[in-house]
């Protein structure tokens, strides 16, 4: 599979038009079901190769676009969602500056 | 059409292990579609959040687990820890974003329903404008599919006239002809009359005239005496008649 290729699951003919926010692979127990034993089993069946990790950060993008972004009448609401992600994620990488303006000495 | 002949040339050239790599187009690939497990993706409505954007599925998450106050309790809870341990460090920027925040919240109860009910109406129109055509489209053809059908029903209505047209010579013709018989007939009718007149009336000239010669011959030929023999045989016949009586 090289870039721009079509995941090797995928066969038109069985599932029509592509969806990139879809996994064609078999499916596994999702995370928000599984119990706190099994995180460790499920987290070592995942493909972790760097294409496999594009590839579910590439279908992670296309969910949240069909789910908010896409649909005919949004509201703010997938514009809140970049800003506080965003302010999260600046927050996150300037935590080390951050932390000389702490006020407390003891807590 | 022409690409469809293209490609099957081009996958009878192929060896079996090339023709996979052409895997994007469907005439390549065998199977049967699947639409229960993967229906064609529709454009759904936008996904539900609380307090502006987070995701409905979250709170969902929590209440099996914990109750309708359990996300509200977990994120407070947390905020707490976050705050009171000085995780999160409130500094300058902070209360920038605080004032943002109630510039924003106000801005979005103030304006939001106005633009939205704007940008609404904006979308219908566009995506009205957008169907125009197409709908259009589908009005000209059925209109024109109509007209088609009844030119067909008039053309069926041209071959009943031609029909009807062709009857019509038929008489004509049969008229024409019957008209010309009655003539002939007639014209034929009247020279034989003619011939028959004429034949009747050289016949009626040529007796008169033999019976005209015949009586002046006769009258020719009778003597006086005879005149006078036949007057007293009259004569004694009249007495002998009249004697019987």
């Amino acid at each position: 599979m090289g870039f721009g290729d079509y995941p090797k699951e995928y066969n038109p003919a069985v599932h029509g038009p592509y969806d990139p926010a879809r996994y064609y692979g078999k499916p596994d127990t999702p995370f928000g079901q599984l119990k706190i034993s099994e995180i460790g089993s499920w987290f070592a069946r995942r493909n972790k190769s760097p294409s496999a990790v594009a590839g579910a950060c590439s279908r992670a993008w296309w969910r949240w676009q069909h789910k908010y972004m896409q649909p005919k009448k949004v509201g703010m609401a997938p514009l809140f969602q970049l800003l506080v992600g965003s302010m999260t994620f600046f927050y996150v990488i300037n935590y080390g500056k951050m932390k000389h303006h702490r006020n407390y000495k003891y807590h | 059409m022409l690409s469809r002949v293209a490609l099957r040339s081009a996958a009878a050239r192929q060896s079996a292990s090339t023709a996979l790599v052409a895997r994007g187009s469907a005439t390549e690939v065998s199977g049967v579609r699947d639409e229960k497990n993967f229906p064609r993706p529709v454009r759904g409505e936008p996904g539900k959040v609380r307090l502006g954007f987070i995701p409905e599925e979250w709170f969902q998450f929590f209440h099996s687990k914990t109750g309708v106050t359990g996300p509200y309790t977990f994120g407070v809870g947390l905020t707490t820890y976050l705050c009171s341990k000085e995780i999160f460090v409130m500094e300058h920027e902070y209360y920038t974003g605080l004032s943002l925040l109630i510039m924003v919240y106000v801005a979005c109860k103030k304006l939001g329903p106005g633009i939205a009910s704007w940008l609404d109406k904006e979308v219908d129109s566009i995506e009205n404008e957008w169907n125009e055509g197409r709908r259009s489209t589908i009005a000209s053809l059925e209109k024109s599919i109509e007209a088609e059908k009844k030119a067909q029903w008039s053309a069926e209505g041209q071959e009943l006239l031609m029909q009807a047209k062709k009857e019509n010579v038929l008489l004509q013709l049969e008229a024409a002809y019957r008209e010309r018989a009655m003539q002939a007939y007639n014209e034929v009718k009247r020279r034989l009359d003619y011939q028959l007149e004429k034949s009747n009336l050289e016949r009626r000239l040529s007796q008169r005239a033999m019976v005209d010669w015949i009586v002046r011959n006769v009258t020719k030929a009778i003597t006086p005496e005879q005149e006078k023999q036949t007057l007293d045989r009259c004569i004694a016949d009249l007495s002998a008649i009249a004697a019987r009586q």
